[in-house]
């Protein structure tokens, strides 16, 4: 059972937040809030979506899994005008949910949670070296790569005190550094790793609204980006696996 | 001359000399027909996509099918069907505008599931004017029409009368019914080109529709595939059809296309000095922009996903089309659509990993360079996953 009401705006972050990364997800309701965690089909990336009972303005739930369509999703939230109230009710055992705003009442089909995959493990590593910047700054720094390639390295030289972003293509190389004094937080490491372009788009433009995005990196590893929205009441992390060089 | 700039143009002149030198060939080979008259059948209509809203187009004229099935159904060699087509006989008419075909008659060609017998007075003699463009099957003789009368009724499924007569159902809609009731791609795009489909009615260049049923097929088709499980080994299927020969490996993994079209040294687009070689790919978002490789790209696309369909089974799938100096005459996109089925059709050979698969692939082709034009390669050598971690 569910029953809520919450801002519009902090609804669609959230849907967006999913939708960077996959098409549909199962979503965990609880007294506490909303949680999932979601892989993509490729088992390259992760994102982990927390939104407490405290992100709504009203909050009344059990215990109950639901599947949800992100795509779908995505398109309702498209109708919704901006700072404006959505309200939620799902009965208790419900196939549907019942979503209004603006006067509209959609009664949406839920998926069978049976037919979507299954939650997957929480990560267990160990990335030691930690930068916090903000959003736009990374952002810009993979839009600045996507220039020149398909791919981008993430980088900590503890020697230098620097994070560093670098991209190589076919003729051409972007380097870009951040001194620590520059950085919000910075836990120095030997670290560097090798990401998808592909990929950090899309989960870039979501985190370009944030002010501090928390970046973990090793050596070869996954990145975990760590980021908070609805007012510090909802957390997101994305997990993306590396590449390595090609010989 | 850029080197593949024939291959991406294909006789639409992009290299702004003002007639085509590889098209120019085929003038020499056509025997004349020369008449002001035509009483026969007529299986189809063709509307021209040239300085498009005001194009020019009618009916086709030939005693046989124009369905290119039908064609591979009679196992006819390319020689065959130049010959067909370079008696085909375009009729045209001048049309304006973004509205439906205005003769009834037109319409009624297009709407017939058989051919349906014509009478048609052109203003002067037939005259050559072979076109060929990668896309569309060539035709060989054109003539301003005079007066086009229609002798027979039309044959209509009463899938199609249905569908052609809802107003109210969108054209990419109409179009995957019309497909799954089991009709034909060429008779769809016969009726998506004279405007009978969707709620805007309008006329849609033969060209670009033969392209916009593969890839509305193809998107109707995808939606389901990428939900399907993931093939658990490595397979290899292949064809050789016209001197088109597609090889498509599948590999366990998410829904991906990618295809590689390769023109062989001296093949008809493929210049005189080495191979060239072109690639595009796509992952399981909408494809966002028009394939380099143009309508060869979605027409095997659309053969792979129906097979993927069929298997219920998702893959990351590796097209390879070869073009060998045999393919003299371009006959149109609906060669890889229908290798690319027989493909599919064909015999899955396994493979033990991605070596062995690509040891094969280069033996076949002769050469190994295709293999730097993968992206999907790449990434399976280079993009670790999740699970390799934890």
């Amino acid at each position: 059972m569910l029953k809520a009401a919450i801002n519009t705006d902090i609804f669609k972050e959230s849907i967006d937040v999913m939708a960077a990364m996959v098409t549909e997800c199962r979503m965990h309701i609880s007294p506490g809030g909303f949680s999932t965690r979601a892989v993509d089909t490729a088992n390259v990336a992760m994102v982990s979506l927390e939104l407490s009972a405290g992100a709504f303005s009203s909050f009344d739930a059990t215990e109950s899994d639901i599947g949800l369509d992100i795509n779908k999703m995505k398109n309702i939230v498209a109708m919704m005008e901006k700072d404006d109230t959505l309200s939620l009710d799902l009965p208790e055992g419900g196939h549907k949910i019942e979503m209004s705003f603006s006067g509209y009442k959609y009664s949406i089909a839920l998926l069978d949670v049976n037919t979507v995959r299954k939650d997957p493990n929480p990560p267990t590593i160990n990335l030691p070296g930690k930068v916090v910047i903000s959003g736009s700054v990374l952002y810009n720094s993979i839009k600045a790569a996507a220039l020149v390639s398909d791919k981008i390295a993430f980088g900590i030289d503890p020697e230098k005190g620097i994070f560093y972003m670098e991209a190589d293509g076919d003729m051409d190389h972007i380097y870009y550094e951040l001194p620590k004094d520059d950085l919000v937080s910075f836990v120095p490491a030997e670290a560097r790793s090798l990401f998808s372009l592909d990929y950090l788009k899309d989960l870039g433009r979501v985190m370009s609204k944030s002010d501090q995005v928390e970046i973990h990196i090793g050596m070869d590893h996954p990145v975990k980006f760590a980021f908070s929205i609805a007012d510090g009441k909802g957390n997101v992390e994305y997990l993306l696996a590396p590449r390595i060089e090609a010989d | 001359m850029k080197a593949n700039l024939c291959i991406e143009c294909k006789g639409r002149r992009f290299c702004g000399l003002a007639e085509c030198p590889i098209t120019k060939r085929f003038y020499a080979g056509l025997k004349t027909k020369v008449s002001k008259e035509y009483m026969g059948q007529s299986p189809s209509v063709f509307i021209g996509s040239r300085n498009y809203p005001s194009v020019s187009g009618g009916p086709l004229m030939v005693g046989e099918s124009d369905n290119p099935e039908h064609w591979v159904r009679k196992n006819y060699s390319i020689d065959d069907i130049v010959d067909i087509r370079a008696g085909t006989i375009r009729g045209n008419s001048q049309f304006t505008g973004k509205q439906p075909l205005p003769d009834s008659h037109l319409q009624e060609i297009a709407l017939s599931k058989t051919p349906l017998d014509v009478e048609v007075a052109f203003v002067k003699p037939v005259s050559f004017d072979l076109r060929f463009d990668g896309i569309l099957a060539p035709v060989g003789l054109s003539g301003y029409i005079e007066k086009l009368d229609v002798i027979d009724n039309a044959s209509v499924p009463v899938v199609v009368d249905k569908i052609t007569s809802d107003t109210d159902l969108k054209a990419n809609n109409a179009v995957i019914e019309l497909y799954k009731s089991g009709i034909d791609h060429h008779y769809i795009t016969q009726l998506l080109t004279s405007g009978q489909l969707g709620v805007n009615r309008h006329i849609v260049p033969t060209r670009w529709g033969i392209t916009a049923v593969d890839d509305t097929i193809s998107n109707a088709l995808k939606k389901e595939v990428i939900k399907n499980p993931q093939v658990t080994g490595i397979t290899m299927l292949t064809a050789f059809l016209h001197a088109n020969r597609i090889i498509c490996i599948l590999f366990p993994g998410e829904f991906r296309f990618e295809m590689i079209e390769i023109w062989n040294k001296g093949s008809m687009w493929g210049g005189g000095m080495e191979d060239t070689i072109i690639a595009d790919s796509e992952g399981e978002k909408r494809k966002a922009n028009y394939s380099p490789i143009s309508g060869a790209y979605y027409s095997a696309r659309l053969a792979v996903l129906e097979y993927l369909r069929s298997i219920r089974r998702s893959a990351s799938v590796l097209v390879v089309r070869q073009v060998s100096q045999d393919y003299w005459a371009p006959l149109g996109t609906w060669v890889i659509r229908e290798a690319s089925r027989k493909a599919m059709d064909s015999s899955p050979i396994s493979f033990e990993d991605n070596t062995a698969v690509e040891r094969e692939v280069t033996e076949l082709l002769g050469s190994e360079k295709w293999k730097e034009y993968s992206r999907l390669l790449l990434d399976m050598k280079t993009q670790k996953k999740l699970s390799d971690f934890f």
